[in-house]
């Protein structure tokens, strides 16, 4: 029965084709640095599944932005494990993404023909790092406060440009509902849609052109 | 036999991935279930005993309203709700507690004295003063309260 319902998708829409094109592709001999980028993408899955249902609770306004967190955390049924995963996922994201780039540019895995992979790449650290900076404010705790009253000043450090980017970032002069409020709207429509089309790119390079292999001494 | 081998191999791996895969999606799917439906499955919060006021407040056989404000909480969000009892007694020393609620609609009947009827103004329902429904719509008779008396203060059970 499965196999009549899936000969007749595929006579329809090729789904074999495709996915023997990603799961069944030739691959070089590796070792297990090579897996990082699927460790990487499995944690996007797992950001993107808990984060949307964090939002089923919290409320991104000054006035419920702390007690709809700490109203997830130690009320809802497993609220506690949805935000843990989230946060420690979070955490863990910067970290393997900076190993598998550690490990791309240690194999040299950037250069011709993948150098588009590779730019791809660079940026998706950037979007990651910028998740991480603009989800680190949501729960709106001291600590957040902080910690993006101190961050956002960076961007005021540029002379001239300085404080009319600082104004820009926090709208308005100091933290407040709307700095929440934009950070919240980056935070889940403007970087996971970038993230999303940058992975579609990212994973197309790779599966087009293939992985390298590991570098030989001789070469 | 290398060949079964090496075909047993890559079955047994693609079994276990997709064990492993599905083990993690189960990990993921049932508290995110759990999580979603959570809040829909909780129970009101536990009725309580309601402090009312004094029993001397009371007038014999005239309901008196008592107004009380009790604190619920929806979510993270704590709100004040004002309630109101009336409360007869004919002897002073046994207490009936009674909704102001309508049973028909949900208004708040209001204690007519010259009449000796409970009136609702929504769709003109009497009472009687036990309660009871004396005219207009209403399915049942005035909800009541189970009520203890403890130090010469009148308390409700309600929530």
């Amino acid at each position: 029965m499965s196999t009549r319902l899936g000969n007749w998708l595929d006579e329809r829409v090729a789904w074999r084709q495709v996915w023997s094109a990603i799961f069944l592709r030739q691959v070089p001999k590796t070792n297990w640095l090579y897996t990082l980028g699927s460790a990487s993408l499995f944690l996007a899955i797992n950001q993107i599944v808990t984060g949307i249902l964090l939002t089923i609770y919290y409320v991104p306004t000054p006035d419920h932005a702390y007690d709809s967190v700490q109203y997830i955390t130690t009320q809802v049924t497993m609220g506690w494990l949805i935000r843990g995963l989230h946060h420690w996922g979070a955490s863990a994201m910067v970290v393997v993404v900076g190993l598998h780039m550690l490990r791309v540019i240690f194999h040299g895995a950037y250069k011709f023909p993948r150098e588009v992979t590779w730019f791809t790449g660079v940026f998706l650290l950037l979007i990651v790092i910028a998740f991480g900076f603009s989800g680190y404010l949501l729960p709106w705790d001291q600590k957040a406060y902080w910690a993006t009253t101190v961050g956002t000043s960076i961007a005021g450090t540029p002379p001239l440009i300085g404080d009319v980017v600082l104004r820009i970032v926090r709208g308005g002069e100091e933290l407040s509902a709307i700095t929440l409020a934009r950070f919240f709207g980056v935070h889940v429509w403007v970087l996971p849609i970038t993230l999303l089309i940058l992975i579609g790119v990212h994973l197309y390079l790779v599966i087009r052109i293939g992985i390298s292999a590991v570098p030989k001494r001789e070469e | 036999m290398e060949e079964e081998t090496k075909t047993s191999r890559r079955s047994f791996l693609s079994l276990a991935t997709w064990a492993i895969g599905g083990l993690i999606s189960a990990g993921m799917g049932i508290p995110a279930i759990a999580y979603i439906i959570g809040p829909a499955l909780k129970r009101a919060e536990a009725e309580e005993w309601i402090r009312l006021g004094s029993v001397a407040k009371v007038e014999l056989n005239a309901p008196t309203l008592f107004k009380v404000k009790i604190e619920r909480q929806t979510g993270w969000i704590v709100n004040e709700t004002d309630l109101s009892f009336y409360v007869l007694t004919e002897n002073g020393r046994d207490f009936v507690a009674m909704s102001n609620i309508c049973t028909h609609l949900g208004c708040r009947v209001r204690w007519i004295a010259d009449q000796e009827q409970f009136f609702c103004p929504c769709h003109n329902a009497a009472f009687s003063k036990d309660g009871s429904v004396a005219a207009g719509p209403p399915p049942r008779p005035l909800d009541r309260y189970q009520v203890k008396v403890e130090d010469e203060q009148l308390y409700v059970l309600g929530g």
